[in-house]
């Protein structure tokens, strides 16, 4: 299973979330595996029934106040029932003081101790936003991701079908960059969300040309850093027996991640203006959002238009 | 499809030049090429995926080659690995 490191996580969100390490060590022996979080008010209390272990575990105010009423063997026992179990980590939200003991026991047990001054309902909210990001399935596909009028685009096709001259010619024409040739797909519940690896952002391979910044070519206008992919566009060369969608009637689905997306198929013959095309497969992309799907309405029209009986005509 | 493990032995890893002559291999086959370092797999035909392997010195990069002409596809992928792209090998 895919963990991360508390370590990891400290370095990562410690200036968002000011965290301030309270054990010297964060070396946890047990990684941070899942996105969802624990208050371990019940373990406090003593029924350590199905206790969530695994999870990252808050203590808010509840908790603290809870421990405040206890005897200091009557806490120190509630502590232990805690540390009793094999955890990645806890961490102290709203600011709030907390018994020596804790620090002290979690040092023993070799379970780091955070604290945050974020309230805790917020930063349990927060936190579980950036767990599941980082607990999200994820794909490498070979491909660009252009946003055409903030319908994000994922253009495939084999190597050397145009793909990043078609990414390019869009973003001349004023949309926006994503990620070339490689795009890291993510799957957050119902989204499909792209990016470039970091390092390669806002760069892309040219042939002939070889390797440029859009970011600095084109400016800011012309990137972005993730989008949503809504539609497919398949580059395909041109196959005489293949037959093309010629009505639209029909949606073609495709699956990334078992989430299913649009798939448009444009087939290419050298001097078609494929730019065009695309920019016009994300606007048809949201008339249908908006309900409007010619298709289907012109043969509507068609078919009533057909139905009328003899002699009633205008 | 074919599988073969391969080990980056240039002092420099995998940066542009040797991406490119990957790339440029790759392209001369039918066949689909990928690398995978770890999670990260991407299209051996493309080189700004393969620069995204962040494959250093010593890093064990598989070859996968699916298609007709994948075996030697394949081999010839791992020819340049075996040779450090032509470039100062590192101690592994």
């Amino acid at each position: 299973m895919r963990g991360i490191s508390v370590q990891r996580f400290f370095d990562e969100k410690k200036d968002e979330f000011q965290l301030e390490a309270l054990t010297e060590s964060l070396a946890s022996a047990r990684p941070i595996t899942v996105s969802d979080v624990n208050r371990p008010g019940l373990a406090l209390a003593g029924f350590t029934g199905n206790f969530l272990a695994d999870r990252i575990q808050i203590l808010g105010e509840t908790e603290m106040l809870f421990l405040e009423t206890l005897e200091e063997r009557e806490r120190i026992r509630a502590i232990d029932r805690l540390f009793d179990h094999d955890l990645p980590c806890v961490i102290v939200a709203k600011g709030l003081e907390f018994p020596s003991y804790l620090v002290e026991r979690g040092t023993r047990a070799g379970v780091p101790i955070l604290r945050t001054p974020f309230s805790t309902t917020p930063f349990i909210h927060q936190l579980t936003e950036y767990l599941e990001r980082v607990f999200a399935p994820r794909t490498h596909i070979h491909g660009s991701l252009v946003d055409v009028y903030g319908v994000g685009l994922l253009l495939t096709g084999e190597s050397g079908i145009g793909k990043s001259e078609c990414a390019l010619d869009l973003v001349e024409r004023g949309h926006r960059l994503v990620a070339d040739d490689l795009v890291i797909v993510t799957r957050r519940r119902s989204e499909l969300t792209g990016e470039a690896s970091e390092r390669l952002r806002d760069h892309m391979e040219i042939r002939g040309i070889g390797i440029i910044d859009v970011g600095r070519m084109f400016g800011i206008r012309a990137v972005a850093r993730r989008k949503e992919i809504s539609v497919e566009v398949r580059l395909k060369e041109w196959a005489g027996d293949v037959d093309y969608d010629r009505l639209g009637l029909e949606e073609k689905m495709t699956t990334v991640l078992g989430m299913k997306i649009p798939v448009v198929t444009i087939p290419i013959i050298p001097g078609k203006n494929i730019t065009v095309l695309v920019e016009v497969v994300a606007m048809n992309h949201l008339l249908r959002v908006h309900g409007i799907r010619p298709a289907a309405l012109l043969n509507d029209s068609l078919i009533h238009a057909m139905k009328r009986p003899e002699g009633s005509g205008e | 499809m074919t599988e073969q493990t391969v080990l980056v032995r240039n002092k420099l890893g995998i940066h542009v030049r040797p991406a490119e002559r990957i790339a440029q291999t790759a392209n001369r086959f039918v066949s689909k090429i990928a690398l995978k370092n770890g999670e990260c797999r991407v299209n051996a035909k493309s080189i700004l995926g393969i620069l995204a392997l962040e494959a250093g010195l010593g890093t064990e990069v598989t070859v996968v080659a699916d298609g007709p002409d994948e075996r030697e596809a394949s081999s010839a992928v791992a020819a340049l690995f075996d040779a450090g792209f032509g470039e100062e090998l590192g101690e592994t």
